[in-house]
């Protein structure tokens, strides 16, 4: 008779196979490039130090949005038609360093596409028409996103975190979708995209011909020489921004910390994962699975070059925002009077093992895990340590880490609704 | 080309398995053939509640993450009008785990009254998060009684409303339970570095001793052919005014239903379909302006959708996008833009492709349709389609009585 409580015998995980994108330099541009791709997918990205930091009053964003806006030869249409034409699919995102643009496509299109993309990017002449309807699309799509609590919690939130009012701390607001200077547009062009790439990442079974012919097409662009620099601190501070109507208030509590080159990211981020990053964790089992206050809470650590900070987020039935907030005080304090339990800690230690063995699946992720550790100087040598903190972390090491970080006069406290 | 093996366990199981060397992860998929359009009407949003409840433990076992956590693994469900689907990702060496755990859920739950308490109350969030806490979040719950009249699609897979939410017994947990969560209802898909033996007796080992069921007849009433265009407004505090007309189309199984797919990445894809040229970048009418499908297992909906510029009326959308659509179905497209669509189609399936999960989840969908295998003749339909098909298809499915059009105005000009 089979005994049905009794679970399956677990074997851990011993390591984890991180295989390296080959790292080498196009014109003296960073090339990293994955080729072990089991299909005909591939993915090109590209680097511009032209993040929201870059410049003022969202012309960073606005222009990011506006690569593929025209030449003096081709129509944005044209460009448009010519790249979904071969199947391609275009990203532009932009974070607060950086801005990239991403193409996603078979391989045997890449460099096609990449001939029209690329010739796009570098003689971009921004027509006035296209900077017209962008700022007008921006506006309204602003206009939407600030009906949204846990927008207004992330811009208040924002404003705290980075109160020595750095152009970290700063937020869009409707003035900038009104008008942009042709001029202003042009020379960021130039100093952040023109003269700003950063690195360049392949993911796909491309020979060295293909490589050739990327480097090629790229000979227009220029290294950044731009290193952000910056040392931030947060304003400890509780404030509440009131929505009329709002049937949930956003909660965003947090503080500057730091990225993977601190010698305590790695405890610390244990320690994250026990208070908030998974679904068992102290914050989701309090405030979800026994209060049932939210649909979801969680915490994170957001990274920059330099630096980087901790966030708890959450969006909780209005009327227990007091009540959800002190739980989330009580949950974080708890870290620093009690020791974690070893069943506890162990789960967590096999839960974070099994990501990690998650983000080094398949060439995708695994590039992304490679880059995730790059940015911040590092490389793949990072998660073997990170399997060695993980497996040796003692509860008591735990409680020293929360009491160092996890102090809640140190925190920004935001709510909104 | 997804290659896979497929079983039945005795007691009507059914069991897919894929291969793939490549990954030291395996996905245990479990999909149930139960979603919002098999609720009673006075009681929606049950499937769904229903899927948070499978993880307050089951019958043998108190708690089901953790254990999963503590095999390095994780899991999540979906539930949409059709099914519901659960996952488990997890090193291939503890996959056992993984089928110790799914196979004591649908022996039986706990049925802890805590458990339905606090996930009446979690989903009660999820509603207002999702839909109602957010610009223009409820047109889904307001656009589906629109466009169904009687098929269950009129209700949302969150519920029609909260109180039914909050009104759900542990009778109506328990009754649910045993209607929908057994191995006839359901199809298993286990994908990684497998042998094929040796899962499957691990299968056996855990599903084969849970009772069989006979498989519940679905009996839904069917949506009598639209004859009438229908509109709705509605007023909310929105900034800008919105549209989302509904056309009525085939069901998953009609082979018609690739053609509507690459009718609507024709109309509204991306910034090359023919909405956004003439809509939005020529005429300026709209801010954005999207067609996609539903793509429900019953007859779906062609959904086009956007936002209007400030000073634009929905009149003038009308007098611009009813000759695009006429144009649609009265002249052939060239073979450049079906070219165009069909390239767009194929990158994204190669993508889709690429993960072990997508791959288990889209065979037990598939499997579900009535053939796993035609998850890897999809290329080929696509492929088959001709511009007559395009143009017949939209024929039958642009009609303005074929329509439900539901717009959203601004609160502040309201008349």
């Amino acid at each position: 008779m089979l005994n049905r409580s009794l679970a399956p015998q677990l074997s851990p995980i011993e390591d984890v196979d991180f295989r390296s994108p080959m790292c080498s330099a196009l014109n003296g541009i960073p090339f990293f490039h994955m080729k072990d791709v089991a299909n005909d997918t591939c993915r090109f990205d590209m680097y511009f130090s032209a993040g929201k930091v870059h410049g003022v009053k969202s012309l960073p964003s606005i222009v990011n949005g506006l690569l593929l806006s025209g030449t003096k030869d081709r129509v944005t249409n044209k460009i448009n038609e010519l790249i979904n034409g071969l199947g391609g699919f275009y990203e532009s995102g932009i974070s607060m360093e950086n801005a990239a643009i991403s193409v996603y496509c078979l391989r045997e299109n890449l460099i096609p596409i990449m001939e029209v993309l690329i010739d796009a990017i570098l003689h971009a002449n921004y027509p006035e028409k296209e900077v017209a309807e962008s700022l007008n699309d921006r506006a309204q799509q602003f206009k939407i996103s600030l009906k949204k609590g846990n927008v207004i919690a992330q811009r208040e939130f924002q404003k705290r975190l980075f109160a020595d009012k750095s152009n970290y701390a700063q937020v869009a607001n409707i003035e900038d979708f009104q008008h942009v200077e042709p001029k202003d547009i042009l020379a960021f062009h130039n100093a952040n995209y023109i003269n700003g790439l950063q690195k360049l990442v392949l993911v796909g079974n491309l020979d060295k011909e293909a490589i050739l012919q990327l480097s090629n097409l790229l000979k227009g662009f220029n290294a950044s020489k731009d290193h952000t620099s910056t040392f931030l601190a947060n304003m400890p501070q509780v404030h509440h921004a009131e929505i009329p109507d709002a049937m949930q208030s956003a909660i965003r509590v947090g503080r500057i910390l730091f990225n993977k080159q601190h010698p305590d990211y790695l405890e610390f981020m244990v320690l994250n994962t026990l208070l908030g990053d998974y679904f068992g964790s102290r914050l989701m089992s309090n405030i979800r699975e026994d209060k049932g206050f939210t649909y979801g809470i969680g915490s994170n650590v957001v990274e920059f070059e330099n630096t980087g900070y901790f966030v708890i987020g959450t969006e909780v039935k209005k009327e227990v925002r007091e009540a959800a907030l002190h739980e989330i005080r009580f949950e974080v304090e708890r870290f620093q009077n009690e020791l974690v339990s070893e069943t506890e800690l162990n789960l967590v230690r096999n839960y974070m093992l099994g990501q990690l063995l998650k983000s080094a699946d398949g060439p995708y992720a695994m590039t992304d895990l490679f880059l995730s550790a790059e940015m911040n100087g590092k490389d793949l040598e990072f998660y073997n340590e990170a399997i060695h903190t993980i497996k040796s972390i003692t509860p008591e090491r735990i409680q020293i880490i929360a009491k160092k970080y996890l102090n809640w006069e140190d925190f920004t406290v935001v709510s909104a609704g | 080309m997804i290659e896979y093996k497929k079983f039945q366990l005795e007691n009507g199981l059914s069991v897919l398995l894929h291969k793939d060397p490549t990954t030291p992860l395996a996905v245990v998929n479990v999909l149930y053939d139960v979603g919002a359009r098999d609720e009673q009407e006075d009681k929606t949003g049950f499937a769904h509640l229903f899927e948070h409840l499978m993880f307050g433990g089951s019958v043998n076992i108190p708690e089901f993450d953790s254990p999963l956590q503590d095999a390095g693994g994780e899991n999540n469900a979906f539930t949409s009008n059709d099914i519901t689907n659960y996952y488990d990702v997890l090193p291939l060496q503890n996959l056992e785990t993984a089928l110790w755990l799914e196979s004591d859920r649908m022996l039986s739950l706990a049925f802890t009254p805590k458990s339905l308490e606090v996930q009446r109350s979690v989903v009660i969030e999820e509603f207002k998060q999702r839909y109602l806490n957010q610009p223009y979040g409820d047109v889904w719950l307001e656009l589906r009684p629109l466009a169904y009249s009687v098929h269950p699609y009129k209700w949302a897979t969150i519920g029609k409303e909260i109180s039914h939410i909050e009104e759900a017994t542990m009778d109506d947990v328990k009754s649910f339970f045993n209607t929908f969560y057994h191995p006839a209802n359901a199809i298993l898909c286990v994908a990684g570095n497998i042998e094929f033996d040796e899962t499957l007796e691990l299968i056996s080992k855990w599903f084969g001793s849970i009772p069989a069921q006979p498989k519940n007849v679905r009996n839904l009433p069917q949506e009598p052919e639209q004859k009438e265009f229908r509109s709705k407004n509605l007023v909310r505090d929105v900034p800008s005014k919105a549209f989302y007309y509904a056309f009525k189309m085939v069901d998953r199984n009609h082979p018609d239903y690739y053609t509507c797919d690459v009718i609507s990445d024709i109309l509204g894809q991306d910034k090359s379909a023919r909405l956004f040229l003439k809509v939005k970048k020529e005429l300026q009418i709209v801010a954005d302006i999207n067609a996609y499908i539903t793509g429900s297992i019953d007859k779906g909906l062609l959904i086009i959708s956007g936002k209007l510029n400030d000073g634009k009326s929905f009149e003038e959308l009308e007098a611009a996008l009813w000759p695009i659509l006429d144009e649609l179905s009265s002249e052939e497209i060239n073979e450049k833009e079906l070219k165009k669509v069909l390239n767009k189609i194929r990158t994204s399936k190669a993508f889709q492709e690429q993960g072990i999960l997508n791959r288990a989840m889209n065979l037990c969908y598939y499997e579900l349709l009535g053939d796993a295998n035609e998850i890897n003749r999809e290329n080929e339909h696509y492929k088959a389609i001709r511009s007559t098909d395009i143009k017949r298809v939209s024929a039958q499915m642009f009609k303005k009585e074929n329509c439900s059009l539901l717009t959203v105005t601004p609160s502040e000009n309201a008349k």
